[in-house]
């Protein structure tokens, strides 16, 4: 007896296996971004796997997380490619999840019946950005701290509950060892947790409804698309894909590793340069160019409603484009393209 | 005859009440004396507004008048005699007239050399500036006649006296090369003095001038650490030691106990002085041991032959050059390993040991005893080889980091052909089959 007839003696294998053999994946000029959602998944694997590794040296806490961290790279065998590749990966995991959400959005795969789906990919990405931000002040060094005080300095000027918000955050009036440790907590147990609800809804979702089919082939009759099975014959691809990920977090793991610096000193003076990390170098940038009053209202503050705005626009396109404004609202998604690109590569040439 | 004027007083006071916020926050308003002769009559001469607004702008700086002072504490008079200019000068015993540098030293001593005064204003105020100055080349020249000589107002200023601590003031640390330089910068003032007048020029280009000057660090020494302030002299041979030793401990006890201190006290020679001069000193350098080098070792200033002092110089040199050879390739191959990304700041500690035995052995060359200066260098040679194990242990690390990337990549390069090839068997298969249930 074979472990699937085993199986399948026991639970209905076979239900399971149709229900995963029933996706098919369209196969046109655009298949490529299709790979996007699962290159995202598997940066989450590896992030999780070697956050897990790394949380087993890793001590927070203002006289030991810097420590740790250098133990981890210096004398743990291995640990230097452990914290190489949660690094890297954590940026590439940001910037995959950006580069599908916008190839979501130029294909209007957005649209009628994927509406929550986008919603739940929208709450993945924001999810995956407090994750970096929380796990950038993780290693306790001089910049991480800095930039983390500018962080939540920002959040303390929303209006009313800014206050509040960067109180909850920063576990006090300023970043401290306390925000450490709530940063860590929030980093590997509250983050983790709310993430993995909605990538399975996510997932979920995506299963049930199927792959999107670019408008192009929606004119083609059914049984004319030329289209793929997503198990096994995508999945092997992806796995392909996958392999290709890591050969390249591996080559810029040893070419490209990340410095630990300096440990954070509260009372120096704060270093040259403090920057974001670089998803947040268009919000950072605009705050800095904004004047000191807009209006009867501070720049700062008129900033993060501008932003503030501009995403709850963002993350409720499915529900406010009309069919007539398409192209206007890809026009829109240009712009803010556009708009990022630049004002990311200002901040860092300027 | 003077006659009382009412219209004066009250712009008197308006006009003190304009420069309150002037002084400190601690002298409250009540110092300012509203109602003094000296002023009424002072500022009703000749003097046009400008004239008078900056004789008050200095009076009111300084801190003779800030501590409650009068011009009468100074100069005598009587400051209650408005009406008459004979009753609050001339006639009265207490005024001094016009005052000789002879009497400006007693007018100032009157209360700088006496504790129970100086007391009042400051418990821990020396209170021998006076008994100090009369021992001074300059208190001397004085004393002999010599009227070309400096005084407290020469230094100190006159009516806008500063604290010593205000950054202001003429004999503020690094104010005090500038106010000397006044008088011994000047040849023709100098003439039958001093010969020479390039000391201000030299100590600006000396080590303790670039520090002090340059970089404003204010315990970097001015004339008056080496020379003394109010008992300024120039300092005596046997002396040089102690004036170079009172910020230069180590090497003046390295230099005291090694047989030189016999030789140069024989020969009547100046410590310290001799080697590295007195206002033009520079940044020692290694190659003050070098005989080789482009300069000389200073020691050629007395041993011309070479000889036994060349050989010594040789082996200080040697021990010293060595140790910096040795820090400076532990520092290149600790910055190769940086650079390549590795985590190496726990070599920063060896270099940091190094560094303190290279400056350790440095001050040690001054006891002229190779094998004390070997024992003081050793350290830092063992600090420097420990740092370039290190690094070069790094550098190892890294190389086995892309041999392992190598080997990986080529795994994983191999799984993606395999992967790639397998999917296109698999596929061609489902293709057969579907012609087949076609078929």
């Amino acid at each position: 007896m074979s472990i699937n007839d085993w199986l399948q003696e026991r639970f209905d294998i076979e239900a399971v296996k149709s229900f995963a053999a029933k996706k098919q994946v369209p196969v046109f000029f655009g298949s490529v971004w299709y790979y996007l959602g699962g290159v995202s998944l598997f940066l989450f694997i590896i992030q999780v796997l070697t956050g897990i590794l790394l949380a087993l040296y890793y001590q927070p806490g203002a006289a030991t997380s810097y420590e740790s961290v250098k133990f981890i790279v210096s004398k743990v065998e291995f640990g230097w490619l452990m914290r190489e590749i949660h690094s890297w990966s954590a940026n590439l995991f940001v910037f995959t999840i950006f580069l599908h959400m916008f190839t979501v959005f130029f294909s209007k795969a957005y649209k009628k019946p994927r509406e929550l789906t986008w919603l739940s990919g929208m709450m993945l990405l924001l999810l995956a950005m407090v994750f970096g931000f929380s796990g950038y002040l993780l290693p306790w060094n001089e910049l991480a701290y800095f930039a983390t005080k500018v962080g939540t300095d920002i959040t303390g000027a929303v209006p009313f509950i800014g206050e509040f918000l960067s109180k909850l955050l920063r576990a006090g009036d300023d970043v401290s060892g306390a925000t450490l440790t709530r940063f860590y907590s929030i980093h590997t147990a509250i983050l983790p947790l709310v993430f993995i609800v909605f990538l399975g809804l996510h997932l979920t979702m995506i299963q049930v409804q199927g792959m999107h089919i670019p408008e192009s082939m929606e004119k083609v009759p059914e049984n004319k698309r030329k289209m793929m099975p997503f198990f096994p014959n995508f999945v092997l691809r992806d796995l392909i894909v996958w392999l290709i990920v890591l050969n390249i977090i591996a080559l810029l793991a040893v070419f490209f590793p990340w410095e630990l610096g300096l440990k954070a000193d509260s009372l120096a003076s704060a270093p040259a340069g403090i920057r974001p990390e670089w998803y947040f170098m268009f919000m950072f940038q605009t705050l800095k160019l904004l004047p000191a009053h807009i209006l009867f209202i501070e720049g700062e503050v008129f900033g993060i409603l501008l932003f503030g705005l501009g995403g709850a626009i963002w993350f409720l396109v499915p529900f406010l484009e009309k069919p007539k404004y398409s192209r206007l609202w890809t026009a829109f998604g240009v712009g803010i393209l556009a708009y990022i690109i630049t004002l990311t590569v200002w901040g860092y040439l300027v | 005859m003077m006659h009382f004027n009412f219209i004066r007083p009250l712009l008197l006071v308006l006009l003190i009440s304009f420069f309150i916020p002037r002084l400190s926050a601690q002298e409250p308003a009540e110092i300012i004396p509203p109602t003094d002769a000296c002023y009424e009559c002072h500022i009703d001469m000749d003097l046009d507004q400008d004239e008078v607004n900056q004789l008050f702008t200095h009076y009111l700086n300084d801190i003779h008048f800030q501590r409650g002072l009068l011009c009468s504490d100074c100069h005598g008079g009587d400051p209650e005699a408005f009406d008459e200019e004979d009753d609050a000068m001339w006639e009265n015993d207490t005024y001094l007239g016009e005052i000789s540098p002879n009497g400006e030293i007693a007018m100032c001593g009157k209360c700088h050399s006496d504790p129970a005064f100086m007391r009042k204003y400051s418990v821990s105020v020396s209170t021998d500036q006076e008994s100090q100055y009369w021992t001074s080349k300059h208190g001397q020249s004085l004393k002999e006649g010599n009227l070309k000589v400096a005084t407290c107002t020469d230094c100190h200023g006159v009516h806008g006296i500063l604290a010593v601590d205000n950054p202001n003031s003429s004999v503020y640390d690094s104010n005090v090369p500038k106010t000397c330089s006044m008088c011994h910068s000047s040849e023709s003032y100098m003439k039958g003095i001093l010969e020479t007048t390039s000391q201000y020029d030299d100590y600006v280009k000396s080590v303790h001038g670039k520090a002090l000057l340059e970089r404003e660090e204010i315990s970097a020494p001015a004339c008056n650490d080496c020379h003394g302030n109010h008992g300024a002299a120039p300092p005596e041979v046997s002396s040089i030691n102690e004036i170079c030793g009172s910020c230069h401990a180590q090497n003046r006890d390295l230099f005291q106990k090694s047989h030189l201190a016999s030789v140069f006290k024989k020969e009547g020679l100046p410590q310290c002085e001799s080697c590295h001069g007195n206002h033009y000193i520079v940044k020692p350098s290694d190659d003050f041991l070098n005989w080789e080098s482009a300069s000389g070792a200073v020691c050629l200033k007395c041993h011309e032959d070479g000889g036994k002092a060349k050989l010594l110089a040789d082996q200080l040199f040697h021990v010293i050059d060595s140790l910096k050879i040795n820090l400076d390739s532990a520092k290149v191959l600790i910055e190769k390993a940086e650079i390549k990304g590795m985590e190496i700041s726990d070599l920063y500690f060896e270099l940091e040991d190094a560094h303190n035995a290279l400056i350790h052995s440095r001050t040690s060359v001054h006891s002229f005893d190779s094998t004390f200066v070997r024992s003081t260098a050793q350290p830092g040679f063992v600090a420097s080889n420990n740092a370039k194990i290190g690094a070069k242990k790094a550098l190892e690390e890294f190389e086995f980091r892309r041999f392992g990337l190598f080997v990986a990549s080529f795994i994983i390069t191999l799984l993606v052909i395999l992967l790639y090839l397998k999917v296109k068997v698999f596929e061609k298969m489902k293709e057969k089959e579907k012609k087949n249930e076609k078929i």
